[in-house]
């Protein structure tokens, strides 16, 4: 057989990677600036842009998309022509795929920073954002099957399989949760309402998390695990079954966010079986990884590369664990809302992820300059700082999540709460934080050193444009499958029919999960006091999204006795039908607000103390770690959008009466106008045209709706 | 310096092996990809045995839920429960109590000490910090928008004053802890700290 000469673009590999350390540097120092930011107030600098509720946002969508989306690109970009042995199939198309994915970072960036945000977490970037995404992933998977297709070996490896399910899988996600109605350039409301946004954004969440951080690189650690330690990989057997049995059982797992909310119990059954069921697919990953290295340990033991191969796929093992275990109502009622999960997160974003992006940058640089990584003691000193940081970054987590649940849930026998003020239970967390901020600071240290070593390794060698290589031609193969070839195996030299299983495999899930939820009513069973938000509250609730407030703040209380004892009556299906988006939030860094402005509450506060509260929260109590927010009492409500906003609330099904947006601004006007006197009988002066009066606005509307019935008015 | 440069620049083995030198398990013919080779190892029982037994769960778990509609997995009833097994032991551990603070009055500063502590965590943010005035009026001064006698204060703290934004606390502090904090309010009497508020109300 004639051997065919060609050559691999390297260009592409290089551009990604050298992407993926300079956004590196940028998602963890954004990083570590929040995990200061989160206790020590101050630390915003005193500026709107530069606040926790938008640079958490930038920090995830950073490391997220921008770190970790390029590492996977770099993978798959040398991985796949070295694969198929064949050169990728367009260059203008790698092309536009690079350029357009970092502009589509900093476009990202910008706009956060900015206050554009649609408030669902990692989905937040506004619609003009997410069609560019739409169109460069398409470009992406062009150019990839495009590779595919013209390959010279006669099967796709299970590196291959997986990008595969990557690729179609982050397609359908980001399409259907990021369907929204625009109302200008950068404001759009999710097409989704309360408990049905709330599913569907977790079933993209939680596939986010699977099919970008977790696929893609179990893509890559089938590449380079066994190119860098010689090794064959463990078991094809085992490849087969991990790789479906995961990819059609994680498209479920999505509601485990959503345990103890007002999401049907049904629902919430299937988020904790299927998350339990993903537990031995999952480690079948980790042990092909791992075993893998069989008769390699001492090549490990020398070799920092293959050590933080071998400390990210545990770190794998160990995410994976802990996750089913989440997934255990029982587990989740402690966990939920609290640092535990920041803490298992990273497990899985610093080891697994960040150890397998180090090692495949330091295992790869030198390959791409034809030269010797600069200085291997460095990498080592990377590899420890790296997995000492781990351990200072997530076990005070641990420790802070359970401390604070166990003291939100604490009676006294006479049967009140032990610590009925939530600040209380913070304060046990500011030495955790200050220790977790240490193990960023560390981990930020470590990230630093490998860019000067690759730094180091690229300026002593030369850029290798093209790497000559040749091969065999495709022989035709049988069209159909012959006799003694399984059916798997006959799957894998027909790419299309595979990708075609494999997004038979990733829907169906999502499909019985989300249809029934929006054609059966019993799932959302209605409650005729809800009503839609007036104009001034719509404003305060953009306000509240545009802030970020959800980072810290949950509006979603719990059917437990703490809970209810806590904020008040808990959270009911039918109270956010008209929540574009929903806000119940992950996290509570400050309490729960789903029942602020139900006067004969528990939490109530009158409007003068909001006002204060906003300006200066330290003001009220010192002990607070919120950050304050003047600006909010200085800049103007943007009016004229109102009508705009009633429009599109209007084609979401809101129902506000006919012809409102033009009775709108007036409704608004006379609601703030009041809202205004009243701080002026307490001794406030301000315009009533400022985003604080709407913010208040919406704060005195939350949870009020359902107590009307108890109510006299 | 050189750590796996010998890897990479070694060639697949050329001879036709089918078994792996190390561990001995033959090798998936034909299955080569880039130098890559993949070992017929079949499925680690122990994970096997452990997805099975993960689906068996699984399934139990929904036929529980949705077959015989278990209360342990039905949140509100969950909740109902909960909420009744409480009121069941506090109801005895309120008499209990009742019957231990009879038996040992505590010292007035025990009192003063036990009411700054329910003060500081609940009353400061809308009083400030030393009683001053906040959003809620001025405790130290000798002025009273709804009475200054123990049973006004009493009454406000247990009712509340809803337009004024004042909630009501009766299920946040028992009765004992509400003449705490009250005693600690009226010691605050005459403190005269920095920042006051103007008075409200008349005076006492």
């Amino acid at each position: 057989m004639e051997l065919q000469k060609f050559s691999y673009d390297n260009r592409m590999t290089r551009n990604f990677a050298i992407a993926t350390m300079v956004w590196g540097v940028v998602g963890l120092l954004n990083g570590l600036l929040i995990a200061l930011q989160i206790y020590i107030p101050s630390m915003n600098f005193g500026l709107e842009f530069t606040t926790f509720g938008r640079t958490r946002p930038v920090h995830t969508n950073a490391v997220i998309f921008a770190f970790v989306g390029n590492a996977i690109f770099t993978a798959i970009y040398y991985s796949l022509q070295r694969l198929l042995k064949t050169r990728m199939y367009s260059e203008l198309l790698g092309k536009i795929h690079f350029w357009g994915w970092q502009a589509i970072i900093v476009a990202a960036a910008v706009t956060l920073v900015m206050g554009f945000t649609v408030g669902k977490e990692y989905a937040e970037l506004e619609w003009p954002i997410d069609i560019a995404i739409t169109v460069v992933w398409v470009i992406f998977g062009w150019n990839m099957f495009g590779t595919i297709l013209q390959r010279r070996t006669s099967h796709i490896y299970v590196s291959i399989w997986f990008y595969i399910a990557t690729w179609v899988t982050v397609a359908v996600l980001h399409i259907v949760n990021s369907m929204a109605i625009p109302v200008s350039f950068l404001k759009s409301y999710t097409l989704y309402a309360g408990v049905q946004d709330a599913l569907v954004q977790w079933w993209y969440g939680h596939n986010a998390v699977a099919f970008f951080l977790t696929t893609p690189f179990l893509g890559l650690m089938y590449y380079f695990v066994p190119k860098i330690s010689g090794r064959p990989v463990y078991s094809y057997k085992l490849s087969i079954v991990h790789f479906w049995s995961l990819i059609f059982l994680y498209i479920w797992a999505g509601p485990h966010h959503l345990l103890y909310s007002s999401l049907p119990d049904w629902l919430q059954a299937l988020g904790t079986t299927f998350s339990v069921m993903l537990l031995a697919p999952s480690w079948g990953g980790m042990i092909n990884g791992l075993l893998t290295l069989r008769g390699a340990w001492d090549k490990v033991r020398r070799d920092p590369i293959l050590k933080m191969f071998v400390v990210g796929i545990t770190a794998y093992g160990m995410s994976t664990f802990e996750g089913p275990l989440l997934s255990f109502k029982t587990v989740n009622a402690i966990s939920h809302f609290t640092d535990w999960t920041i803490g298992h997160v990273h497990i899985g974003a610093l080891g697994w992820n960040g150890m397998l992006i180090f090692g495949m940058i330091y295992w790869l640089i030198p390959r791409l300059y034809n030269t010797k990584l600069y200085s291997t003691k460095l990498a080592n000193v990377h590899f420890w700082i790296a997995t000492l940081a781990i351990v200072f970054y997530a076990i005070p987590l641990y420790i802070g999540g359970i401390t604070q649940a166990l003291m939100w849930k604490q009676f006294t026998p006479d049967g009140f709460l032990m610590y009925p003020n939530f600040l209380e239970t913070v304060a046990q967390l500011i030495p955790m934080y200050t220790i977790r901020a240490f193990g960023g600071f560390l981990y930020v240290l470590g990230f630093l050193i490998l860019v000067f070593n690759i730094v180091k390794t690229i300026q002593s060698g030369s850029f290798v444009a093209e790497e000559h290589a040749e091969a065999p031609a495709l022989e035709s193969l049988p069209e159909g499958k012959t006799q003694s070839e399984s059916g798997h195996r006959f799957l894998e030299r027909k790419p299309i029919r595979f990708l075609i299983f494999a997004t038979i495999a990733i829907l169906i899930g999502g499909i019985i999960e989300v249809i029934p939820t929006y054609l059966i009513k019993s799932n959302i069973p209605t409650i005729t006091s809800v009503k839609p938000y007036t104009p001034l509250e719509l404003q305060g609730r953009d306000i509240y999204v545009k802030e970020g407030c959800y980072n810290c703040h949950s509006q979603m209380i719990r059917p437990f006795r703490s809970e209810t004892e806590r904020y008040g009556e808990y959270s009911k299906a039918g109270e956010s039908v008209y929540d574009h988006p929903f806000q119940f939030g992950s996290k509570r860094t400050g309490p729960d607000l789903a029942r602020e402005g139900v006067k004969t509450g528990k939490i109530y506060k009158p409007n003068s103390w909001h006002y204060n509260h906003f300006i200066d929260p330290q003001k009220m109590n010192e002990a607070s770690i919120m950050p304050k927010y003047p600006w909010l009492a200085k800049k103007e409500i943007d009016i004229q959008s109102t009508p705009g906003k009633i429009r599109a609330m209007k084609i979401l099904g809101v129902p506000y009466p006919e012809n409102y947006e033009q009775k709108a601004i007036e409704d608004l006007k006379a609601q703030a106008d009041s809202i205004a006197k009243d701080l002026a009988a307490n001794g406030i002066q301000t315009d009533s045209n400022r985003e604080i009066i709407a913010l208040i606005a919406y704060m005195q509307r939350l949870g009020v709706d359902i107590s009307t019935k108890s109510t006299k008015k | 310096m050189s750590t796996n440069e010998d890897i990479q620049l070694k060639e697949p083995n050329k001879v036709n092996e089918e078994v792996d030198d190390v561990t001995k398990i033959k090798f998936f013919g034909g299955h080569e990809y880039d130098g890559i080779k993949e070992l017929d190892n079949p499925l680690p029982p122990w994970l096997k045995y452990l997805f099975y037994v993960t689906i068996i769960f699984s399934i139990s778990y929904l036929i529980l839920l949705f077959v015989f509609k278990d209360d342990s997995i039905i949140q509100v009833k969950e909740y109902r429960k909960e909420v009744m097994a409480a009121r069941a032991k506090t109801e005895v551990a309120v008499k209990e109590e009742a019957v231990k603070t009879a038996a040992a009055p505590m010292t007035e500063e025990q009192i003063l000490a036990a009411g700054k502590a329910i003060y500081d965590k609940t009353c400061l943010v809308c009083h400030g910090k030393f009683g001053e005035g906040l959003v809620g009026p001025n405790f130290t001064d000798e002025y009273w928008i709804h009475g200054g006698r123990p049973e006004e204060l009493k009454k406000v703290i247990i009712e509340g004053v809803l337009d004024k934004g004042m909630i009501s606390y009766k299920s946040q502090m028992n009765n004992t802890q509400i003449d705490h904090v009250i005693g600690y309010i009226l010691s605050l009497q005459g403190s005269n700290p920095p920042n006051q508020k103007a008075p409200q109300g008349v005076k006492n």
